[in-house]
């Protein structure tokens, strides 16, 4: 297969270029990642991020054929070649196919993921109802790829004050969980201007997550909880 | 409901969406239907009190979506804060010169 991949190292002082590798699937080879790898075997310069390779680690994310997606979920059958492959757009590149997450992880902190409780804590665990359980699906599964954020055009317009829909999906997994005692502070720094108002439901992250998972909707949500409040 | 939240232009770009859609409708229906057959007869409509009213809060609500429309994209576009403060009192004056524009046609017609 004719691969065509973004090269560029910031230290060299050299602009960045598109390389071209022609690698033979092997007996056993099914993902983009394993090609990968076969590259990196006889090309070891070549830098990218892998680890769990079964699309659950989300280091792999880059952008495919000019979509953007886990190398260790996309199928080599069916790719167009050569299979241009980029890293993730909007984020500023270490090396070849890895970028730079701290925007991205600064916005996550933001949100605070983790549970707030406001009164003193249960003796026992915290328990919740198989209906409240019910509505983390679907918002607990995201394994911070960047995928979707990065491939948001509101996220490229204003990458350090749009929170990006995996920040805001993960922010709707904590205002919806019943266990949570945080839910109106967690609204009141969401309802600004940028962090979550420059959302304009174009859907790319919805279209590219690669576990199949809804940040626009889980937007919709936040919209739609900061209004019931209102009223 | 904060007033410099996110959520006011939000809200009220799809509320005057949803006036307006109405609005739509309405004259669309009262072209299909004949309600108002001829110019002379739209023309009594707009300059009656209850005609110049609809006109003119349509015309509000216009220069409130196109406004927070245009703003959204300055904000995303236009970065020099300066420059973008210009943009948005510009297309501000503009937007309301226009409306004060109508209201005096349509009280001109109105009282005349």
């Amino acid at each position: 297969m004719h691969l065509r991949i973004y090269r560029y190292d910031p230290h060299s002082g050299s602009a960045p270029t598109m390389q071209d590798y022609t690698v033979e699937p092997e007996a056993g080879d099914r993902k983009l990642l394993d090609l990968l790898v076969r590259v990196k075997s006889v090309d070891d310069s070549l830098s990218f991020r892998r680890s769990c390779r079964e699309g659950i680690c989300g280091s792999d994310g880059m952008n495919i054929n000019g979509r953007n997606g886990l190398a260790c979920l996309t199928p080599i059958d069916g790719l167009a070649e050569p299979v241009t492959i980029r890293p993730l757009p909007g984020l500023p590149v270490v090396r070849d196919l890895i970028v730079d997450m701290t925007q991205f992880f600064t916005h996550y902190s933001a949100i605070k993921p983790y549970l707030i409780e406001k009164g003193p804590p249960p003796e026992r665990e915290r328990l919740q109802t198989p209906v409240d359980r019910e509505k983390l699906d679907g918002l607990y599964e995201c394994i911070l790829c960047a995928c979707c954020s990065t491939f948001c055009p509101s996220f490229w317009w204003n990458p350090d004050k749009f929170l990006g829909p995996a920040a805001l999906l993960q922010a709707y997994r904590f205002i919806v969980d019943s266990r949570d005692g945080a839910t109106a502070e967690r609204l009141d720094y969401l309802d600004d201007v940028y962090r979550l108002f420059r959302c304009r439901s174009i859907m790319n992250c919805t279209e590219v997550c690669p576990k199949g998972l809804s940040p626009s909707h889980a937007i919709e949500q936040i919209r739609q909880a900061l209004l019931s409040r209102s009223l | 409901m904060r007033v410099f939240s996110g959520q006011v232009p939000w809200l009220l770009q799809r509320l005057t969406a949803l006036f307006l859609i109405a609005a739509l409708l309405v004259i669309f229906i009262a072209l299909l239907f004949g309600v108002l057959p001829d110019y002379a007869s739209w023309r009594a409509f707009v300059t009656s009190s209850h005609g110049a009213t609809i006109v003119f809060v349509s015309y509000l609500a216009v220069c409130t979506h196109a406004w927070i429309g245009v703003r959204d994209v300055l904000l995303d576009y236009v970065k020099p804060l300066p420059l973008r403060l210009l943009l948005l009192m510009a297309i501000s004056v503009l937007l309301a010169a226009t409306a004060i524009r109508l209201l005096l046609v349509l009280g001109a017609a109105l009282f005349v």
